[in-house]
């Protein structure tokens, strides 16, 4: 079991739905899909790296045959992958703090959900549905979302200055620097060993 | 799209696990068990085929009983669920697995109900596409990205960094001769390989994060 590798942590939950309810559930993420303003809080979050929900119908789960049994299920299902930066308990606190409205929306429409605020029976509720990961990969363990987006800042602005530094003057290169250092100043941070967690 | 976000794929697998009274250990367990010995680093099998950015595979036993008054109900199978965020178009990526760690996927997926083996490339690509689910809704917080380049990125950062700091008061025409050796030295870096901790730094990054 390993849902932690580096800076992130790999979360899978899953929760029964009655299936008239998940079209509703499916219009909420149609409407989100689509207005992106809606995801502004998501993004501004800014510690998840990749994140996805997916209905599986009642009767939505690959079936094969070669021996196996068909499933009868009366509901369907919202399976729930999230990949983060911190731990846990950041997560459920900054989700139920920044994201109530949001997680509400989503996860109302799933049996006993109780809310995600106040806080303490969400985390029960979120504990009790949630799996663990037996295998986790990231290309990238010792970077964070930040780190990812700020460095992507960074080599753009290196670029545009390795594109004009050979054809510049010594002055017009300094100037050129300068601007540089203040686009990229606040996209240096540190990458490395995931803090300890306890 | 749901499955895309910009460029990223979200891949999500579920295959049904051979339900064998007779197999000892269970074919759950021996994923299980073959899971807890593979390498997460440069070596994993996700590092050495091209474009994953971040993987898991997980045994769902079961689904959850959330209690009365819902319905408890149970499944028939347990699920081996494979969910990526990887570059580019799904047979690319898939046929990449094939063709760079054929013996990890057999290794993994030959507990699974109907896997016809990673060497017939045609019918390993079919198999995952009947085992795939759809993405209802799929976040990604960079889209436009391959993980070629945000390594190469990441790398570009942790220099710029050290550059900057050995270049504080630099009379202009030095710092512009030094920057473009910098640039092009950089440029000729090996990009870093996948699932590895970057350079050793030695900043301090301790403390409790709870």
């Amino acid at each position: 079991m390993s849902n932690i590798n580096g800076k992130v942590y790999a979360m899978n939950a899953i929760t029964p739905m009655k299936p008239w309810k998940t079209w509703i559930l499916r219009a909420a993420f149609f409407l989100l899909d689509h207005v992106k303003p809606m995801q502004k809080d998501l993004i501004d979050l800014s510690f998840i790296e990749f994140a996805r929900w997916v209905v599986v119908p009642r009767k939505g789960l690959p079936f094969l045959g070669n021996g196996q049994q068909e499933e009868v299920l009366q509901y369907d299902y919202l399976l729930f992958f999230s990949n983060f930066n911190g731990t846990w308990n950041q997560y459920i606190d900054a989700f139920s703090a920044v994201l109530a409205k949001g997680l509400n929306l989503v996860w109302r429409w799933s049996e006993k959900f109780p809310g995600s605020v106040p806080v303490t029976l969400f985390k029960e509720y979120i504990a009790r549905v949630q799996f663990d990961t037996d295998y986790y990969y990231t290309a990238y363990p010792h970077a964070t979302a930040n780190d990812v987006k700020s460095a992507h800042i960074v080599q753009l602005s290196l670029d545009s200055l390795s594109a004009v530094a050979g054809q510049s003057t010594p002055q017009q290169f300094a100037d050129a620097w300068l601007t540089f250092v203040l686009e990229v100043q606040t996209h240096l941070g540190e990458t490395g060993d995931a803090p300890i967690a306890g | 799209m749901p499955n895309k976000n910009g460029s990223v794929y979200g891949l999500t697998i579920l295959s049904p696990i051979i339900e064998d009274p007779r197999a000892t250990p269970s074919h759950d367990l021996q994923i299980r068990d073959y899971l807890a010995g593979l390498s997460t680093r440069e070596d994993s099998p996700f590092a050495l085929a091209p474009g994953t950015h971040l993987a898991r595979l997980v045994v769902m036993d079961d689904v959850v009983y959330v209690g009365a008054p819902a319905c408890e109900e149970h499944l028939k199978s347990k699920y081996l669920i494979f969910e990526s965020n990887c570059d580019g178009d799904l047979d690319t990526y898939l046929s990449g697995l094939a063709a760079t760690v054929p013996e990890h996927l057999d290794a993994i997926w030959r507990h699974c109900v109907g896997y016809p083996g990673a060497g017939n490339r045609k019918a390993f690509i079919d198999y995952m596409k009947a085992c795939q689910l759809e993405t209802t809704f799929f976040f990604a917080a960079v889209n436009n990205k391959t993980v070629t380049e945000t390594l190469r990125a990441l790398q570009t950062q942790t220099a710029v960094a050290d550059f900057i700091a050995a270049h504080q008061g630099v009379e202009p025409a030095v710092l512009q001769r030094e920057f473009i050796q910098f640039a092009a030295h950089l440029k000729s870096q090996p990009i870093p390989l996948p699932g590895s901790m970057g350079p050793h730094r030695t900043i301090e990054t301790g403390g409790r994060n709870e």
